[in-house]
């Protein structure tokens, strides 16, 4: 399998606190990989850094072979990469439909395409999340189940090539859980994505993820199959402390 | 389309029946007043968008294509038409070197700059005198229309004051409807979200001010051709900005339609008090409007609004 | 040379401590309550026509010092009251929409602005006889009024009365951690509400102070506030809107410009320009100003 992503020593200071200490990774094709580690283990500033939305204070980050460090992060998206928001960021004052149907204009560089034709892409891809019924509601009136529905298809209508979920489980109650996750594979089946996973919920990881990336305080301390990583003793401190 | 029949056809029966029935004078320069306010507002809106930022200077590009139109008149005898194309070259050239504050600067810092850029303006009228004339303002500017009849030729500004402003409402309302606009209201509702799914915020931002600043340009042009005069005292301190706000206030901020209600409301509001209150109405119209601002929030079209579920319309936001 | 140094040095001092007194207020109002209070200017027209009026209705001219001391004492309960009225009403019903309040005290600044203009023309002869010390000294080659060294002392009292205020009170501390975080503040238990109040009408005393101090050397006139607004403004966005360490400096910055350029080189229709272009080139290289943070101190 190709290496599409490859992040090289990668650091970001906060001022006096460092953020994210030479981590590197790199993904390939097709796989879902996870990310873990306790809060404030730096995983979003790393997307972030991946993305584009915070600048690199040193370190390389490679997309297909292309040295990404220097984009601005829309370039990025054109390139393939997009991302869901933690905490979710609608447009607020945008319906659904028009929210997605934005990434579906502006997420790959095609100057012919027709705001019809976005319109209707982008009523697929609220099926696909199944917020069909609710295309012409405000975002920011939807619930949070829908609204992280609505982050995950406004990233598929980029049509991305890798795509990172932060934290899809937080706040969902099982029921919701396990649509998510089930709807995260079908993303994957349908839209061949490569997925970056962030997340908490070791449970879910464990079924969903083929390899596992554990952070703490910023650097990488874990790699590898989930089972091999869950019983790590350097990870079990780095959740529950030093017994 | 009936809308856009109406907007045609009712100007043109007026002013067929105005040749015949000329109205009154005083009608007259209230509605090419009511019309050049809607003309800025309605770019206004444009830029409000496209930055996501309130712009409090837009009087600035008044001057400019104000100030440029006049002084090619009175010293080089431009004809008209071509000084309207160096007016909206200045709106031009100014809009994009000043577009980058969209980009750079937001919230308070952006409302400092964008508010002191006009009066730094007419500081420079007063330093460079002898150009600007800044204590008289420039007179002598050639007249648009020239036909011996004074009647004649108001109604002609009437109508062409009225063509602009509807050629920017057509233009606008062309704009609003379509994959720009969605771009904008990406743009406008979360500038780091619509980054990351591909929208060129920065491309977006300096259009959208470059080309609001050169219509609101070609209306400068307008004012000098019209008053055959042209002095910064008038459009570039701050009371003029405040008018041109009450029009966007009343209008519902970013609602283009909003905005030609919003004008002749104030045109018509200030022939009234005056009418009404002769030399009180400086003080009773800054009063009347500081309470309409506050008892209609969301200007004349809120009351419409608020009638309708909240349909999908990019609405003003204002950033620390 | 000796004697341009001089000039520069003195008039710093006397424009820097005066142009502090005048953007305290803006500055504060800007940190803590985070609006942009464009209405500023209505102070100072305020200020001084309130203070006629009162004069005129208690005394007639010339009038004596206890008919100008009760107009004072008028003129400040009812800016009070004003600015009372000014945030009840305007501020916090709309602190979520800030175009309404800055479009909203723009108002009120044209309106006073235009009252005075209709009930006192130009022609009236408005004159405040505030004067503290009268005639002039000269230190070295420049002359000035005594006045305007008064006016510098007392911007550097009221200045120096604040940092302590803001430093030593359990007020002050409130005011500083409204800066900081206004959502932890309220958590603190700190009355928000109350205390923009307070700083609201706090702000009041430096610029009456500095109007009521230049009155009778200065020209008054209807629309004299707007200058001293935009000097405000420059002041404390190169300072760091908020920070009064920043004020500080930035207003001895201005005051050095302002100095050199009117009166060394003697060109004083460049002033403003001058100050506006190290403004603005201060805004491109660090638009957030000399402060550090921006928050009180």
């Amino acid at each position: 399998m190709a290496e599409i992503l490859k992040v090289s020593n990668v650091t970001k200071h906060f001022g006096g606190l460092t953020a994210v200490n030479g981590v590197s990774l790199s993904i390939n094709e097709g796989e879902t990989v996870g990310l873990m580690g306790p809060n404030g283990a730096g995983k979003t500033t790393l997307v972030n850094m991946i993305c584009g939305s915070y600048p690199v204070d040193s370190g390389k980050i490679e997309f297909l072979g292309k040295d990404i460090t220097k984009l601005p992060p829309w370039k990025r998206c054109k390139l393939g990469i997009c991302r869901t928001y933690q905490i979710p960021r609608p447009f607020p004052e945008l319906t659904t439909l028009a929210s997605v149907c934005v990434s579906a204009l502006y997420g790959k560089d095609r100057p012919n395409r027709s705001f019809e034709d976005a319109m209707t892409e982008a009523t697929h891809y609220l099926e696909f999340v199944g917020l069909f019924a609710k295309r012409n509601v405000l975002a920011r009136d939807l619930t949070l189940f829908e609204m992280r529905g609505l982050e995950l298809a406004r990233a598929l209508a980029t049509q991305p090539k890798l795509i990172f979920v932060d934290e899809v489980m937080a706040g969902l109650n099982p029921v919701e859980a396990e649509k998510a996750v089930r709807l995260i594979g079908s993303a994957k089946e349908q839209f061949g994505v490569t997925v970056l996973w962030i997340e908490h919920v070791m449970a879910v990881l464990m079924r969903a993820a083929e390899r596992v990336i554990v952070l703490h305080y910023g650097e990488k301390i874990a790699e590898g199959p989930p089972k091999e990583v869950a019983n790590n003793p350097m990870v079990i401190e780095s959740y529950l402390g030093r017994s | 389309m009936i809308y856009v029949g109406i907007l045609i056809v009712v100007p043109l029966l007026v002013y067929l029946i105005s040749f015949i029935w000329p109205p009154a004078i005083n009608l007259l320069t209230r509605v090419i007043e009511a019309n050049l306010l809607a003309a800025i507002a309605i770019p206004l809106a444009l830029m409000t968008i496209s930055t996501g930022r309130m712009n409090f200077g837009p009087q600035f590009y008044i001057g400019i294509g104000g100030y440029a139109a006049a002084l090619l008149s009175i010293h080089f005898h431009v004809p008209p038409g071509l000084t309207m194309v160096a007016a909206a070259l200045g709106g031009v050239i100014f809009g994009f070197i000043m577009s980058p504050m969209a980009i750079i600067s937001g919230g308070l810092y952006y409302s400092l700059l964008t508010l002191l850029f006009p009066l730094l303006f007419l500081e420079a009228t007063y330093i460079f005198t002898d150009l600007f004339k800044g204590d008289t303002g420039l007179s002598g500017v050639a007249p648009l229309v020239s036909t011996g009849n004074f009647s004649l030729n108001l109604l002609s500004y009437a109508f062409i004051s009225l063509t602009i402003m509807l050629v920017y409402l057509f233009a606008m309302d062309k704009i609003f409807r379509s994959r720009y606009a969605i771009q904008m209201a990406a743009v406008n509702d979360d500038e780091e979200v619509a980054n990351s799914i591909g929208v060129n915020v920065n491309k977006v931002k300096m259009i959208g001010f470059t080309i609001a600043a050169t219509l609101v340009a070609v209306v400068g042009w307008f004012y000098a051709h019209y008053y055959q005069a042209f002095s910064g005292q008038i459009f570039l301190p701050l009371s003029f900005m405040l008018k041109i706000f009450m029009v966007t206030m009343l209008g519902g901020r970013t609602q283009i339609y909003g905005c030609v209600i919003g004008g002749y409301f104030i045109a018509f509001l200030e022939m009234i008090l005056i009418r009404l209150t002769g030399d009180m109405s400086p003080v009773l119209f800054p009063i009347i409007l500081l309470i309409l601002l506050l008892v209609l929030p969301e200007g004349l079209f809120g009351l419409y609004r608020k009638r309708k579920y909240r349909e999908y319309m990019p609405t003003l936001r204002f950033r620390r | 040379m000796l004697g341009a140094v001089e000039t520069t040095l003195i008039y710093t001092f006397l424009l820097g401590s005066l142009y502090l007194l005048v953007s305290l207020g803006f500055s504060l109002i800007c940190g803590v309550l985070r609006i942009f209070h464009l209405g500023y200017a209505y102070i100072f027209t305020a200020t001084i026509y309130l203070t006629w009026m009162f004069m005129t209705i208690f005394g007639t001219p010339p009038y004596s010092t206890t008919v100008l001391i009760i107009a004072i004492i008028c003129m400040l309960a009812v800016q009070a009251g004003l600015a009372v009225a000014i945030y009840k009403g305007l501020i916090v019903r709309y602190l979520r929409h800030e175009e309404i309040i800055i479009l909203g005290l723009l108002f009120l600044a044209i309106i006073v602005e235009q009252a005075a203009l209709r009930f006192y023309p130009i022609q009236t002869g408005v004159y405040l006889e505030t004067t503290v010390i009268h005639g002039v000294s000269t230190i070295g080659q420049v002359t000035v009024s005594n006045q305007l060294i008064f006016a510098a002392i007392l911007g550097i009292v009221i200045a120096g009365l604040f940092v302590l205020f803001f430093l030593k009170t359990k007020l002050g501390l409130a005011v500083r951690a409204i800066s900081y975080d206004v959502y932890s503040s309220r958590l603190m238990g700190i009355r928000v509400d109350r205390v923009f109040m307070f700083i609201f009408v706090l702000t009041l005393i430096p610029v009456i102070a500095a109007t009521l101090a230049i009155a009778p050397i200065w020209a008054v006139d209807p629309y004299m506030g707007w200058g001293y607004m935009s000097t405000a403004i420059l002041v404390s966005v190169l300072g760091g809107l908020g920070n009064i360490k920043g004020t500080m400096i930035a207003s001895y910055i201005i005051g050095f410009v302002h100095s050199v350029v009117g009166f060394v080189f003697n060109q004083p229709v460049y002033m403003g320009l001058a100050a506006l272009v190290v403004v603005l080139v201060m805004l491109i290289v660090r638009p957030q100003g000399i402060a550090k943070s921006e928050t009180v101190w």
